[in-house]
C-alpha cells in the first residue's frame, strides 16, 4: 500500500513540477510583480497608470475578442449544421474537406496573409475592382478592428467547428427526423434542437477560442492601426521600450480577470451538469 | 572467445578515436555574436563576417543568434548579460554583442560591459560623438559603432513632385492631401518613434537640450502644443503596421509618402520590392537617425578573440565592403578613411537623395535616455488616446 503510494507520487511528481516551474511560479511572480512599482513598494501604482493610458484599448480588446467570440459560434454553428443536416452530398464534402485549413495556420502567417489581404490596394481589393464589383476609388483598408475580427474569425472558427460538428454528428439522429417528418424547416431543427443538444461543446469552444484570442500578438501588431489597439500590443510596447514590467503585469492581470471570468462561467455550468449526473 | 578478442581492439580503437575528436574539438572556440535587429542583422552576421573571421582564425567558429528587432532586441540581450551578473557566473556565453543606442547606456552603468574600444586597432578610426556619448551616458571605450541609419521621409516623385523640406511643410501638404502620408505610430517600429521625435524636435524650442540633457522631468509639462498639433495632423494620416507596413504601402501606391530607414529603403530597392523612381528626403529641422555598436561583455568567455573580430568587422574594408556597399549602412568610422575603398559609384547612391551636408545639418540623435521615455510616454497619453 506504502509502495505503491510512493509510486504514485513519483510518477506524478515530473508533471506536478514541470506545471509548477514552467506555470505556476512565472504566473505568481507576474501576478505579485504587478502590484510592486519601480520604487519596490507595494500598491496600486501599475494598476492606476495601465488603466490611466490604456483604459480604452483594454474596453478595444473585450469587445473586439467577445464580438469576434460571437462571430465565431455563429460561424462554427452554421459549418457544423450544413454538415449534419445538408442535402447535397458533395457540398457537404467539399465543406468538409475545406472548413479546417485555418486550423493549420499559424496566427502570425494568418496576420500576413490577411495584411496584404485587406489593404486598400490588397488582394481583395485589386479582385473586386478587376471583376468590375468596386470602383478604384471606392475601395478602403480593411486594416483596422474589422481586419482584427475578420482575422480572428477565420482563424478560430474551424476550431470551434470542427468540436461542434464532431458533438452534432454523435447526436442520436432520431430527433433530427422526427423533427423533419413533423415538416420543421433545417434552421428550426438546427436552433431549436441541435444547438441546444451540443451547447457545452460549444461553449467550451467559445471559451478556449475567447482565451487564445486574448493572448495573440502578433495579429493586432500586424493589422490593427495606430490606437485604439490590443492589450498586448501595449504589454510589449511597455517592456520593450521601458523595460517596465509593472504596468506590463498589471495589464497582463487585467487580462487574467476578463479570461477568468469567462473561465467561471465555463466551470459553473461544468458543476451544474456535472450535479445532474 | 574469438569474438571477445576482435571485439577488444575495435572498442578501443573506438575509444581512441572519440577521445581524438573530442580533443579536436576542445581546441575550437566558439565565437558567441548575439545581435539585436531584424534579420538582416543575422544575416550580415552568418553570411558575411562570420565565414570572413573563421577563415582568418582557423580553429574559431563563430555562432550568430539573434533576438529580434527593435529595442526588444537589445532588452534581451541586457537581460540575459544581467541575469549571467546576478548568478554570479565567472563565463558568461556572450563574446559579442550589437546592441541599440537607448540600451548601450545602461548596460555600461550595469558594470555589464569591458571597456575594449581603446585596445583594438580600429579603435581611432572613429570620432564621432556617439562614440562617447549614447543618449546622455558616457559610453567612451565601452562601444564600438557598427553603423550609422538614418530615418528619412520617402516619397514617389511621380505622385509628389515637389516635397516637403520640413515638418511645418509637411503638415500643409498633408492638409492638402488627406490619407496619403503614413507612418507606423509609436508601436510598431523606430521608424514610427523617429518620426514623433523629429516632430518634438520642430515643435518645441527644447531640440538641444532633449538630446544633449540635462534632464528635467517639468520639461515635458510645456508640450502639450506640440501633441495638440500632432492630433490634428494625424487626423488626416492614414496609419501602417510597422517599418516594413510603411514601405509595403508605399509599394502598394497606397501612400505616397512616408518615414522610413534610409537602409531599409535602398536594400529594398535594391532587391525590386519598391518601385526603382522612389526617393528620400530629410525635412527639417531634423529627424533621428541612431548607430548600432558592438559590445564586449565584462566576462565574455572569449574575450581576446571578441577583440579581434571586433577589429575585423570595423576595418575600413569591412565597412566599405560589407556596411556601406552590401547593406546600405552609414559606416560607423569615419567616413574619410573609406575613400579609396569604395567605388565611385556606390558612394554616389549613398548620399544621392541626402547629401552629407543634409546629414551634417539634419540627421539628430535620439533624445537622451530619460527624455526618450517622456517622448512616448506623453505620446502615448495625449496622441495615441
Amino acid at each position: 500500500m506504502r509502495e505503491s503510494r510512493i509510486l504514485t507520487l513519483l510518477l506524478v511528481g515530473p508533471a506536478l513540477a514541470l506545471l509548477g516551474g514552467l506555470f505556476v511560479y512565472p504566473l505568481g511572480y507576474s501576478l505579485v510583480t504587478a502590484f510592486v512599482d519601480e520604487a519596490g513598494n507595494a500598491g496600486w501604482g501599475n494598476f492606476r497608470k495601465a488603466v490611466d493610458f490604456y483604459f480604452i484599448d483594454i474596453v478595444f480588446t473585450a469587445v473586439i475578442v467577445s464580438a469576434s467570440t460571437a462571430l465565431i459560434g455563429v460561424a462554427a454553428v452554421a459549418i457544423g449544421g450544413y454538415l449534419v443536416l445538408g442535402e447535397n452530398p458533395r457540398a457537404v464534402r467539399v465543406l468538409q474537406w475545406l472548413y479546417r485549413w485555418p486550423l493549420f495556420i499559424p496566427f502570425i502567417v494568418a496576420g500576413q496573409c490577411m495584411r496584404t489581404f485587406l489593404a486598400k490596394n490588397g488582394l481583395m481589393n485589386n479582385a473586386l475592382v478587376a471583376s468590375g464589383v468596386l470602383d478604384i476609388d471606392q475601395t478602403i483598408s480593411l486594416l483596422d478592428w474589422r481586419g482584427l475580427i475578420l482575422t480572428f474569425v477565420w482563424k478560430q472558427t474551424p476550431f470551434v467547428a470542427l468540436l461542434v460538428a464532431g458533438a452534432m454528428a454523435s447526436l442520436d439522429r432520431s430527433t433530427i427526423e422526427a423533427a423533419r417528418n413533423l415538416g420543421a424547416s433545417r434552421l428550426r431543427i438546427l436552433v431549436e434542437i441541435v444547438v441546444p443538444q451540443v451547447r457545452r461543446t460549444l461553449v467550451v469552444g467559445l471559451i478556449l477560442s475567447f482565451v487564445t484570442m486574448m493572448s495573440v500578438l502578433s495579429v493586432p501588431l500586424m493589422i490593427s492601426g495606430d490606437s485604439p489597439t490590443m492589450m498586448t500590443v501595449d504589454m510589449a510596447f511597455r517592456i520593450n521600450f521601458y523595460g517596465d514590467y509593472g504596468v506590463a503585469n498589471a495589464l497582463g492581470f487585467i487580462s487574467y480577470v476578463m479570461t477568468g471570468m469567462v473561465a467561471w462561467v465555463y466551470l459553473r455550468q461544468g458543476v451544474r451538469e456535472g450535479g445532474h449526473r | 572467445m574469438k569474438i571477445r578478442s576482435i571485439a577488444l581492439p575495435l572498442t578501443a580503437a573506438a575509444f581512441a578515436a572519440a577521445v581524438v575528436v573530442s580533443a579536436a574539438r576542445a581546441a575550437e572556440v566558439t565565437l558567441n555574436v548575439v545581435t539585436a535587429g531584424s534579420q538582416n542583422m543575422v544575416d550580415y552576421v552568418t553570411d558575411y563576417l562570420g565565414p570572413m573571421f573563421e577563415a582568418a582564425n582557423p580553429g574559431v567558429k563563430v555562432r550568430a543568434v539573434g533576438t529580434g528587432p527593435g529595442d526588444a532586441g537589445s532588452q534581451k540581450i541586457a537581460e540575459k548579460l544581467y541575469a549571467q551578473k546576478d548568478a554570479g557566473k565567472d563565463s558568461w556565453d556572450v563574446d559579442v554583442a550589437v546592441v541599440h543606442q537607448k540600451m548601450a547606456g545602461e548596460l555600461v552603468q550595469k558594470g555589464v560591459l569591458s571597456p575594449f574600444r581603446h585596445d583594438v586597432a580600429t579603435g581611432k578610426l572613429v570620432t564621432a560623438a556617439d562614440a562617447k556619448n549614447a543618449l546622455g551616458t558616457d559610453v567612451d571605450g565601452f562601444v564600438f559603432p557598427m553603423f550609422h541609419s538614418q530615418t528619412a521621409i520617402a516619397y514617389n516623385p511621380a505622385l509628389v513632385s515637389d516635397p516637403p523640406k520640413t515638418y511645418a511643410e509637411l503638415v500643409d501638404w498633408v492638409k492638402a492631401n488627406p490619407k496619403k502620408f503614413g507612418y507606423n505610430g509609436i508601436k510598431r517600429g523606430m521608424s514610427g518613434v523617429s518620426f514623433v521625435v523629429g516632430w518634438i524636435y520642430a515643435n518645441t524650442p527644447d531640440a538641444a537640450r532633449l538630446m544633449g540633457g540635462p534632464y528635467d522631468p517639468n520639461l515635458k509639462t510645456t508640450w502639450s502644443d506640440a501633441w495638440s498639433k500632432l492630433r490634428d495632423f494625424n487626423e488626416g494620416v492614414t496609419f501602417t503596421a510597422g517599418n516594413a507596413g510603411t514601405l509595403d504601402m508605399l509599394n502598394r501606391g497606397e501612400i505616397s509618402m512616408g518615414p522610413v530607414w534610409v537602409d531599409m529603403f535602398y536594400t529594398w530597392k535594391d532587391e525590386g520590392r519598391l518601385p526603382p523612381n522612389l526617393k528620400l528626403q530629410l525635412i527639417g529641422p531634423g529627424m533621428p537617425g541612431q548607430p548600432m555598436y558592438y559590445v564586449i561583455p565584462a566576462k565574455a568567455a572569449n574575450t581576446e578573440a571578441a577583440k579581434k573580430f571586433v577589429e575585423l568587422a570595423t576595418s575600413p574594408q569591412v565597412q566599405a565592403e560589407g556596411i556601406v556597399k552590401k547593406f546600405n549602412w552609414y559606416p560607423g568610422i569615419d567616413a574619410a578613411h573609406l575613400e579609396g575603398k569604395l567605388d565611385e559609384a556606390t558612394w554616389q547612391k549613398l548620399f544621392a537623395d541626402v547629401s552629407p551636408a543634409d546629414l551634417a545639418e539634419k540627421g539628430k540623435t535620439f533624445p537622451i535616455a530619460s527624455y526618450f521615455n517622456d517622448i512616448l510616454e506623453e505620446y502615448e497619453k495625449n496622441v495615441a488616446k
